[in-house]
């Protein structure tokens, strides 16, 4: 009976084991297998390189700067992201009003319903020098025109700010989720201590939403690194490679150029950095669910 | 009822299979006014021929990847394309595309003879001219004035002019490397500088280079960086004065804000003048694992037919053939055309070169550099030379 029970499982796995395969582990096992190859597209010939691809790319000012800029907009942008839907989860929560919250539950969580390509066109026509309405906010003010997306000073700050626009209301939905779920009582037995507001958030709301932010910053985290929409449509790497993030460097040396062994060396690396940064979230959430 | 049943089974398969008899060719066409008027002209030939023709229409990188990704497959999914010149060395000898004189297409001497340069290889023909873009110089008629746009010299002096009257002077586009280099060829071909030299090695570290760059950075002072649709849009509206631009961008016309000239290829108004306009030419070919290529090659035939290259113009097309550019009605009612003409006439192709892509991405990455203040003009070209060296060798 077990032995066929082991069989029914194993049957049951088969699927999406096979799935898996042809659709995860066999392109991930090409990449790699290509990042050692000089493979470009249209030459017939593949020649084994070894660790020619990472060493050019480790020796590459370019891609040196598109890491750190990925970096770098990670960094920023899911601190504000999280921060901000934090905050704004904390506050509808915390209106009389269940009507008001809904309203607002909706109106905030529109941008994230947005398809991205959708979110940036619309930035890039909001934000134009010419027809933008941004500028013609602030001509009529006596302030300048500018041209947000090709100012190397402000063109990074202004897909900050987009993908925090687009993306904080993933994590006020999660947080605002994780909100409902704090047993009241607890709230109850503070303010009877004589906790105010800000010592019940620190002792009892934080610790509380400890795991659903940590997935909040991981599921970010893995996604802002992986950016290339936003940039590619908005600012294409430009102005002088200040918004170049490793997927528009990917695109830009390894696909555009057909050079494909290079680019599966740049994602292997990317993929590499997503792993180490996700993995300090995996195991501070793995360990408090040990707890 | 069974009776019945079985008709209209069998009738559902007669028609299925007749459906199934009309051959469906598929174009992979470059987005914008160039494929609208392959688009305009594809009714009459389905008509005639009793197929459909499906388009796909793409910008420029993905048309690019697209075709050489379909390259590797034994029967391709495109059975005509659009190619940029600047991809015919990289297509052309990875077998990309089908030999158009085995198919019967032939060239004729209507076509001008300077944008068929790329069309051939180890003497085969591959590539036939169709949408003659060539860059010429957009600008608002109001800031212009009537001003003379002889020179370089000139074209400063407007812009510096536009500028101390609160306008932007001159526009560039400068959100790809693709569009930084292109945009500055211009101004380097009037200063008798090229990117590559005659043994197609890397030149842009040479005085003439130098000095173009550094007159572009007085030029570009007085503007701005753009993308195209806002370039467009700065000048039509009298927010700037002038940019490089495409005739297929803008339609001007006696009432409209903007036009275009030839970029004359004078430095000072008593310099010598060089070819200065770059050809963005939209070649059209076969690829060679398309599965229909005798009935793309009566589509191609068709489709650069003088008098059906003539019927585009109406639509924004800029045939690259005498008989369109110089008839009278044509010109009556667009001028521009004979400046279109002149420009064909003596246009410059981006180097056909297999590496012309990453060239471009490395030689725009420093150029941007430069524009934005992140380098000098020294150090930018400097390091350009060596990264373009190191690519070509």
């Amino acid at each position: 009976m077990m032995k066929a029970d082991k069989r029914f499982a194993v049957f049951m796995v088969l699927p999406a084991l096979a799935v898996m395969l042809i659709m995860t582990v066999y392109p991930m096992a090409s990449t790699i297998y290509y990042s050692f190859t000089d493979f470009r597209l249209l030459r017939r010939n593949i020649s084994f390189t070894g660790l020619k691809n990472y060493a050019s790319l480790l020796s590459n000012e370019y891609f040196l700067a598109s890491v750190w800029n990925t970096v770098k907009f990670s960094l920023l942008a899911v601190t504000f992201e999280v921060v901000l839907g934090f905050l704004t989860a904390l506050y509808v929560n915390s209106l009389k009003s269940l009507r008001l919250q809904k309203v607002l539950r909706t109106v905030i969580l529109l941008p994230y319903l947005l398809p991205t390509v959708t979110a940036a066109l619309s930035w890039r026509m909001m934000l134009s020098p010419n027809y933008g309405i941004v500028n013609q906010f602030l001509a009529p003010m006596g302030l300048p025109v500018h041209n947000w997306f090709r100012d190397i000073h402000t063109a990074f700050a202004m897909l900050v700010v987009i993908d925090v626009w687009q993306n904080m209301p993933f994590v006020f939905l999660m947080v605002y989720a994780a909100l409902q779920s704090i047993p009241q009582e607890q709230y109850k037995a503070a303010r009877i201590d004589g906790a105010g507001t800000i010592a019940q958030v620190w002792y009892i709301t934080l610790p509380n939403l400890r795991t659903a932010l940590m997935l909040c910053t991981l599921l970010r985290t893995i996604d802002t690194f992986r950016i290339f929409d936003k940039v590619n449509l908005l600012t294409g790497g430009g102005p002088a490679g200040s918004t170049t993030t490793i997927t528009q460097y990917i695109y830009n040396s390894g696909i555009k150029s057909l050079k494909f062994g290079m680019g599966s060396a740049c994602a292997i690396i990317m993929t590499g950095l997503v792993l180490v940064l996700s993995a300090l979230y995996v195991r501070d959430i793995m360990n408090q669910r040990s707890i | 009822m069974r009776k019945f049943v079985l008709s209209m089974l069998v009738v559902l398969l007669l028609v299925s299979s007749a459906c199934a008899e009309v051959t469906s060719l598929t174009l992979a066409l470059r987005a914008g006014t160039y494929s609208e008027v392959i688009k305009r002209c594809l009714p009459a030939f389905e008509a005639e021929h009793g197929v459909k023709a499906e388009v796909l229409e793409l910008a420029e990188d993905d048309l690019h990847s697209k075709l050489a990704l379909d390259a590797a497959n034994s029967e391709g999914a495109y059975d005509l394309c659009m190619v940029d010149g600047s991809w015919m060395a990289e297509f052309s000898s990875n077998g990309v595309l089908a030999d158009l004189g085995a198919l019967g297409v032939e060239l004729d001497d209507d076509i001008i003879p300077a944008a068929t340069k790329i069309s051939y290889y180890g003497g085969k023909l591959y590539l036939v001219p169709y949408y003659g873009n060539v860059t010429v110089l957009l600008y608002n008629k109001a800031l212009v004035n009537g001003k003379p746009l002889n020179s370089l010299d000139d074209l400063l002096s407007v812009c510096r002019a536009a500028k101390e009257s609160g306008k932007k002077g001159f526009i560039y586009r400068g959100d790809t490397e693709n569009n930084l280099v292109v945009d500055f060829m211009p101004v380097l071909l009037s200063f008798g500088a090229w990117v590559l030299d005659g043994n197609n090695k890397p030149s842009v570290n040479t005085p003439e280079f130098r000095e173009a760059v550094k007159f572009y950075l007085e030029l570009i002072a007085t503007g701005d960086a753009e993308a195209k649709d806002d370039l467009i849009a700065t000048i039509d509206s009298g927010a700037g004065t002038m940019g490089v631009g495409w005739p297929g961008w803008y339609l001007p016309s006696e009432s409209s804000n903007a036009d275009y000239c030839a970029i004359t290829g004078r430095v000072s108004n008593d310099g010598t003048a060089h070819n200065a306009n770059v050809y963005g030419v939209w070649t059209i070919g076969i690829p060679a694992n398309s599965t229909h290529k005798a009935l793309a090659a009566e589509l191609l035939k068709y489709l650069i037919n003088p008098a059906v290259q003539k019927s585009t113009v109406e639509f924004g097309g800029v045939p690259c053939r005498y008989s369109s550019l110089t008839d009278p009605e044509v010109l009556a009612k667009f001028p521009q055309y004979k400046v279109v003409c002149a420009a064909l006439e003596g246009g410059v192709y981006r180097p056909v070169i297999e590496e012309w892509t990453e060239f471009y991405t490395i030689l725009g990455t420093e150029l941007g550099n430069i524009f934005n203040g992140v380098k000098t003009v020294d150090k930018g070209l400097e390091d350009a030379q060596t990264a373009l060296e190191q690519l070509m060798n």
